[in-house]
């Protein structure tokens, strides 16, 4: 592993859930679509590790802040969709939050004196 | 909460639709991996299915971590599946699993039958209420006696002025003749004050104790144990408030104790035998009538709350000294003054069996350490064998703890089997134990496998799973999976590593077995050496009866001088009776101690312990094969009429008379200037075994019955002096008059209960039983470490060769002899057992001198004892070495290379 320049950041623990919401917040999307998006919506400068994504939508969806159907793609296949619940939503204005005051605090520490 | 509550609820349904739930996992990482691919094909790459997949990761064990997650309950779902697995696949290795079955079952199964010992004697509660607070108590007189139960006089005065316990009751052991409904029993019962219930913090399940004033002479009431109110009566509840007659007289049954109530407790030095009938103990003033004597009464007591034992002592010292006061001049004079002591119920009871028994334990716990060393090694040989397994399961994506838990749980399967053949051994075990043991062991009467020791051989299932496959685990392939996987592991030798490490055991087994043979050649020496121990009588061809005249039908002197009289004419008639002795006890029993003091002796005054007495008629010192060391026996007159003559042992003429000749010297009960007569010594004889086998014996001191004065006798409140014991020495075999004697006594008295009718050989047997019995544990659990190891050996070298038999093949095809290489696989066997040795030899060494100074003259560095160990070790392991050896020497160089 270690530090690779040209590699996409790895994610920071947690931050994986905090994206995941925030892509939902868009609206329903499938687990490929979600990785897209926000590679994407990074400007290519996050890529979720693809095998992670899963496991993290599944957790969210027991802990009841998504849920899922399954639906038909727009290429004419199967996918399983998720949205955010009520509670998904509050958790992401709370999760939101918390981020900014972390990184904000962050920048203040890393700020040339 | 509710997020708990919201995915308890879709677990649910994912359990419910187990197989829509599979399909959706499926099909949604096929989605993403299809998508995926379609966008790298647009962008050109080369392989766009393999790309997506590298992409994604490894998508099995990816699907796998998802059903983990829906599963019911986490991580179980996982176990499940690892125990279905192990549970599929051990029996396609039905040697492996069997051996390894049968070698836990083997030792689980002796743990938990030795547990249950240990449960039922030390561990299990006594049935009182908070019986840590109840203490035994005891006088004593210092220099004479360490301990005797209590005089009633004594007893009245101590418990008028104590303070330390809440209450104080005294009880002692009496023989009753049950009759009435039914056969005439002998059975046990117990004088007790009323207070005893009270004490023991247990009433009557039925009906009610004895009150206050019930405790007086003259009122008949009693109290049932469950036991024979079950047996006897078969539970009929309208028995309380009903009649039953004791010695022939009647008693109103006032109630019945609770189911498993015992009291007293085996294990006591005084009136220790469970009673089935309690009555009270009704001091009579013959009872209070004299101080320093009739010292049998027992006392328990409860202590106060926030009262330490110490603190009851420091108080029972104060009331030994103020009842001391009481006791008249003649007998302060003479130096005599009491002392009191005190201890622990449980210790009294079960004290002494206490570090015996956790030796033992330890030594069943060694033969299950050799059993999981054995079980690892076969378990390590497995894994070795399973290699390729284990690394392509890490290749498709197996976590390293997923192996670890693949592995516990066969181990689990494994040893929980072990468990339930071990189990099952116990249970016949603890159903074949000894009767001679049972009523001798307190406790042991109650033996069973309960929950308590169920519960016990569950952690000892456990933990042996755990060891046993751990240590292989320690040993699992660290490399990269291919690299395994590049290997044969099915023809190359194994990883050295593991092989040191099941070298290893074997030695470890090894020098176990050695520990354990060390500790069974101690206790053997030690036993042979009891048993040859000089008894000071000859019990063969010996018979005995013994029986107690009910005081009540046999009221006066006259009465059981002529039971006495009767008895032994009768018996002497029979044919084939050589002679007939009558006494009140027998050797290896407990007799009546007396203070006495001689004429003429240089010994100080107060200075003589008290003698053991012995009351006997006819020929009795000669039909038990006494040893004359001077004087002579008693004549046939001084049966008859009273001659105030004694016989002593010879450790009492040497204590007493040192240097001189015993014989014409002349003794008193009781001192110098007491009513007793003085008596004449006419006869010395040899030291004859009276407490356990082996330990010293005591002064002795023995008199004709017809001397014991009539007052004793006449209108007794006691049974003293109405136990009668025939020793018939027969002229050839014992046994066969046994239903003589039967018939004649019978005869004699038809109401009269018979206690037991037994070889003197037998007696003496049931005396070492305990040891006897703890001789043969040891000998079996060191036959059976013995055996585990020898098969140890036998399993590693096989595997081993079998493993090594292409480099074998060619060492013959390069003309290798034979002989060289049966040498060659002995020698490495040879190896590891003069390692094992070596060090189990050591480890005897210092281990034998902690158990030595529990066992009969043994001596730890007893070289005998230790030379047996390479004797025996050495041939189980040369055998255990030479079938392997003989198989790789016929090895076919042609078949094994072709193979190839």
């Amino acid at each position: 592993m270690g530090a690779n320049p040209r590699k996409p950041a790895d994610l920071l623990q947690g931050t994986l859930e905090l994206l995941i919401l925030r892509t939902l917040a868009t609206g329903a999307k499938h687990g490929y679509e979600i990785a897209e998006w926000i590679h994407v919506a990074s400007a290519e400068a996050l890529s979720v590790e693809e095998g992670a994504l899963y496991p993290a939508l599944h957790r969210l969806e027991l802990r009841g802040l998504l849920t899922s159907h399954w639906d038909v793609s727009a290429n004419n296949r199967r996918a399983k969709y998720y949205r955010l619940t009520a509670s998904g939503r509050t958790r992401l204005k709370d999760a939101t939050a918390s981020w900014r005051r972390t990184s904000a605090a962050i920048d203040r520490v890393l700020e040339p004196t | 909460m509710a997020e708990w509550l919201n995915s308890l609820r879709l677990r649910v349904r994912a359990f419910l639709r187990r197989r829509q739930l599979e399909q959706d996992l499926q099909d949604e990482l096929a989605f993403h991996l299809a998508m995926r691919a379609e966008q790298l094909d647009t962008s050109g790459a080369s392989d766009a299915r393999a790309g997506a997949r590298r992409q994604f990761g490894n998508v099995t064990r990816i699907r796998e971590d998802l059903r983990e997650s829906w599963a019911l309950a986490p991580r179980l779902g996982g176990l499940v599946r690892d125990f279905r697995y192990a549970a599929r696949t051990l029996p396609r290795s039905p040697g492996f699993a069997v051996v390894v079955v049968l070698t836990l079952g083997l030792g689980i199964g002796a743990n938990t039958a030795f547990f249950s010992v240990v449960n039922a004697v030390l561990i299990r509660p006594l049935g009182y209420a908070e019986a840590d607070r109840l203490a035994l108590l005891y006088e004593g007189f210092p220099q004479r006696i360490d301990r005797l139960p209590f005089s009633a006089l004594d007893f009245d005065d101590f418990r008028r002025w104590q303070q330390s316990f809440e209450a104080v009751a005294a009880y002692r052991n009496v023989p009753f003749e049950i009759s009435g409904d039914g056969r005439p029993e002998r059975i046990t019962g117990a004088r007790a004050s009323a207070d005893l219930f009270r004490t023991l913090g247990v009433g009557p399940a039925i009906g009610r104790a004895f009150s206050a004033d019930e405790d007086r002479p003259g009122v008949n009431v009693a109290i049932l144990s469950w036991g024979i109110w079950q047996r006897r009566y078969g539970g009929d509840p309208a028995m309380v408030g009903g009649r039953i007659q004791l010695d022939r007289q009647s008693y109103t049954i006032v109630g019945v104790m609770p189911d498993g109530f015992v009291f007293p407790r085996r294990g006591p030095q005084f009136n220790g035998e469970p009673a089935d009938v309690w009555v009270p103990i009704a001091f009579t003033d013959r009872e209070r009538a004299e101080r320093a004597s009739m010292h049998n009464n027992s006392v328990i007591a409860r202590l106060r709350h926030g009262v330490t034992l110490d603190a009851a002592r420091a108080e029972l010292d104060l009331i030994a000294e103020r009842i001391g006061a009481n006791y008249p001049p003649a007998v302060r004079n003479a130096g005599i003054s009491p002392e009191l002591t005190a201890a622990p119920l449980r210790e009294e009871i079960s004290g002494r069996f206490q570090t015996p028994l956790l030796l033992l334990l330890a030594a069943v716990g060694l033969v299950l350490l050799v059993a999981c060393a054995n079980v690892a090694n076969l378990i390590l040989s497995r894994v070795t064998g399973r290699a390729r397994e284990f690394a392509v399961r890490t290749a498709l994506g197996a976590r390293r703890t997923q192996i670890i838990q693949l592995l516990l749980c066969e181990a689990l399967l494994l040893s929980a089997a072990g468990g339930v053949v071990g189990v099952a051994i116990a249970w016949w075990a603890v159903n074949a134990a000894p009767a001679v043991l049972t009523r001798t062991v307190p406790g042991l009467h109650e033996l069973a496998i309960d929950l308590r020791v169920l519960a016990f051989t569950s952690v000892v299932c456990l933990a042996t799973a755990v060891i046993c496959a751990l240590v292989p685990l320690a040993t699992l392939d660290r490399r990269h999976p291919a690299d395994s996987l590049r290997d044969e592991p099915s023809r190359t030798t194994s990883g050295a590593g593991r092989l040191h490490l099941q070298r290893g055991f074997v030695v470890v087994t090894v020098t176990l077995a050695c520990v354990l043979l060390a500790g069974a050649g101690l206790f053997i020496r030690s036993f042979a050496a009891l048993a040859a121990t000089d008894v000071g009588f000859r019990p063969a061809q010996v018979l005995t009866a013994s029986m107690t005249l009910p005081r009540t039908f046999y009221t006066t002197s006259a009465s059981v001088r002529a039971f006495h009289e009767s008895l032994s004419r009768s018996l002497s008639a029979l044919p084939g009776v050589r002679s007939v002795g009558l006494a009140t006890d027998l050797p290896l029993t407990t007799y009546e101690l007396r203070a006495f003091t001689p004429e003429s002796s240089n010994l100080a005054e107060g200075a003589l312990p008290a003698t053991s007495l012995s009351w006997v008629h006819g020929p009795y010192c000669e039909s038990l094969g006494m040893t004359l060391k001077g004087g002579r026996f008693f004549a046939q007159d001084e049966y008859v009429q009273n001659r105030s003559v004694v016989i002593v042992n010879e450790k009492l003429a040497a204590l007493v008379w040192p240097g001189e000749d015993p014989v014409g010297k002349r003794l008193k009960w009781g001192a110098a200037g007491g009513p007793w007569p003085w008596l004449t010594v006419v006869g010395v004889i040899g030291n004859v075994a009276d407490g356990p086998i082996g330990a010293e014996p005591r002064i002795h001191a023995y008199e004709p019955f017809r001397q014991m004065p009539d007052v004793f006798l006449n209108g007794a409140v006691n049974q003293f002096g109405r136990d009668v014991t025939a020793a018939v020495l027969a002229e050839g075999d014992a046994r066969a008059l046994s239903a003589l004697v039967r018939q004649e006594i019978t005869e004699l008295d038809p109401e009269l209960a018979i206690e037991s009718i037994q070889l003197m050989d037998d007696r003496v047997r049931e005396v070492v039983a305990p040891q006897r019995f703890s001789t043969l544990l040891v000998g079996a659990f060191a036959g059976i470490a013995l055996l585990l190891a020898s098969v140890g050996l036998y399993g590693l070298l096989a595997f081993t060769m079998a493993q090594r038999q292409k480099e074998i093949g060619v060492r013959l095809a390069l003309g290798a002899e034979r002989r060289a290489v049966m040498g060659m696989v002995i020698g490495q066997g040879a190896r590891l057992v003069a390692v094992g040795l070596a060090i189990g030899l050591l480890g005897s060494i210092a281990l034998t001198r902690l158990v030595a100074s529990l066992l009969h003259q043994s001596n730890p560095y007893d070289l005998q004892a230790l030379a047996v160990i390479p004797a025996v070790l050495v041939p189980a392991a040369l055998l255990a070495c030479a079938i392997p050896a003989w198989r790789a020497a016929r090895v076919d160089p042609i078949t094994v290379l072709r193979a190839e």
